[in-house]
C-alpha cells in the first residue's frame, strides 16, 4: 500500500530525501522524465520574470567524457592546491581511519570526484543570459526544481560546479558546447538512476542559522 | 583628454576596491575567476617571444616584459618535480594586495603568476593551478602546480 502525503509533506519528503548522486546505473533516464524535469526549472522564479536560464540536455558519449575530463581537471587542480597548501588535512584533521583520509584525497587530488558526467545518462547544463539582474540567483532557482523533480521521480542527480567554476573551464565548456559569450555557463547536473541508497549529509540546526529580527538573536531559544 | 600621468596610488586604490567588490560578491570562490587577468598582456607582449616549450623560457620572457614595462622589481623561481615556486619582488600591485591582507583577505590574483600559467598552458598544453599567494616584505611567494591534463580539452 503506497503511502499519502498531503501536499506540504510530500514536497518536504522531496527536499529531505535529495542527494547528491554521483553513481549512476546503465539505464536511460526516459524522455517523460526528462519533460517533467525541464518543466520544473522553467517553473522557477525569476527577477522581473526574466528567466534567463537555458539549458542543454547531452547524451552523446564522447561529449558526456569530454564534461567529466573538464569537471575532473578542475576539480582536480583545485584539490591538489589545497592538499598542498595543507588545508586538506586540516579539513580531515578529525578523520582518525588513514586508509579513509588516504582514499579521500586520491579522490579529491585525482580529480576524480567530478568525473562522473562521463557515466551519467543524461547531462543537463545550466546557462543564463548575462543581461539580466540575477543571473546566478535565477538560474540557481532552476537548478534547485530539476533536484526536487529528480528526487520526486526516484532518480538521483548532482550540482556540479566544477566544470564551470574555474575561467578556463568554463571556456573549455563554452567551446565543446557552442555556448556564445551571451550566457555564462552555471552549472552541470548529472542525472540517472542511482546504484544505491544514500545517507543524509549533516545539517546545522535551526536553531544556529536563523535570527530574530536582526543578526544574532535566536529565533529559535535551546 | 589629459595628458597628465596617472598616479600608481589612484590606480593601485581604484584595483583594490574593485577586487575587494569581487571578494564581497564571490568570497574565496573569486580566484577562480581570475584567472584570464593579463590576457591581453600574454596576447600582445609574451606569446610570440616565447621560443620554446621550456619553463625556463617561459618565466624568463614573462619576466622580461614585467620588467620593461616597471611592473615588477625582479622575477627568480624555483622548480622541483611538478611545482614552481616563483618569488616576485617589487610588483607595482603589491599595495593592492597589502589592503587586501589588512582586511584580513588573502590575496586571490596575481598578474605575474597568470602570465606564467598562460605560457605553460599554451606552450607545453599542460594545465596549472595557483595554489597560494603569499605577500611579506615586498616579496610575494606564489606556488604553481603543473598537472599531466593536457589544457587542450575540447
Amino acid at each position: 500500500m503506497s503511502d499519502t502525503f498531503t501536499l506540504a509533506e510530500a514536497t518536504l519528503k522531496a527536499i529531505q530525501d535529495r542527494r547528491s548522486i554521483r553513481e549512476y546505473s546503465p539505464e536511460p533516464v526516459s524522455d517523460e522524465d526528462l519533460d517533467l524535469i525541464l518543466e520544473a526549472a522553467r517553473q522557477a522564479p525569476s527577477g522581473e520574470n526574466a528567466q534567463p536560464w537555458r539549458f542543454i540536455v547531452v547524451k552523446d558519449e564522447a561529449t558526456r567524457k569530454k564534461l567529466g575530463d573538464i569537471s575532473g581537471g578542475g576539480s582536480g587542480r583545485r584539490f591538489t592546491a589545497e592538499f598542498m597548501t595543507k588545508k586538506m588535512q586540516q579539513r580531515f584533521a578529525t578523520l582518525e581511519d588513514e586508509a579513509k583520509k588516504k582514499a579521500a584525497y586520491e579522490k579529491l587530488t585525482s580529480g576524480a570526484v567530478s568525473m562522473f558526467a562521463a557515466t551519467a545518462p543524461v547531462n543537463i547544463i545550466v546557462i543564463g543570459r548575462k543581461d539580466v539582474w540575477d543571473l546566478p540567483f535565477d538560474t540557481s532557482a532552476a537548478i534547485e526544481n530539476i533536484l526536487l523533480m529528480v528526487t520526486a521521480l526516484g532518480l538521483g542527480a548532482c550540482w556540479v560546479i566544477a566544470p564551470c567554476i574555474d575561467v578556463r573551464d568554463e571556456i573549455r565548456l563554452r567551446k565543446l558546447l557552442n555556448i556564445p559569450d551571451e550566457y555564462k555557463a552555471v552549472s552541470l547536473i548529472s542525472i540517472g538512476h542511482p546504484t544505491r541508497p544514500h545517507r543524509p549529509r549533516p545539517r546545522l540546526a535551526l536553531k544556529d542559522i536563523v535570527f530574530d529580527e536582526s543578526f544574532g538573536n535566536p529565533y529559535y531559544k535551546e | 583628454m589629459s595628458d597628465k600621468a596617472i598616479s600608481h596610488d589612484y590606480l593601485n586604490g581604484l584595483v583594490f576596491e574593485l577586487e575587494k567588490a569581487f571578494w564581497d560578491e564571490r568570497g574565496r570562490g573569486c580566484r577562480f575567476r581570475m584567472m584570464e587577468v593579463g590576457r591581453g598582456i600574454y596576447e600582445n607582449d609574451c606569446k610570440d617571444r616565447i621560443p620554446g616549450p621550456e619553463i625556463p623560457a617561459i618565466v624568463q620572457v614573462v619576466k622580461a616584459v614585467l620588467l620593461e614595462k616597471g611592473i615588477v622589481g625582479d622575477v627568480s623561481y624555483a622548480q622541483e618535480d611538478l611545482t614552481l615556486r616563483i618569488s616576485v619582488q617589487g610588483c607595482l600591485h603589491l599595495p593592492v594586495e597589502e589592503r587586501m591582507l589588512a582586511k584580513g583577505i588573502e590575496p586571490f590574483t596575481c598578474v605575474p603568476a597568470n602570465l606564467i600559467i598562460m605560457g605553460i598552458e599554451d606552450k607545453l598544453n599542460r594545465q596549472v593551478e595557483l595554489a597560494e599567494i603569499k605577500c611579506e616584505n615586498g616579496v610575494c611567494q606564489l606556488l604553481l602546480v603543473v598537472f599531466d591534463r593536457p589544457a587542450s580539452v575540447v
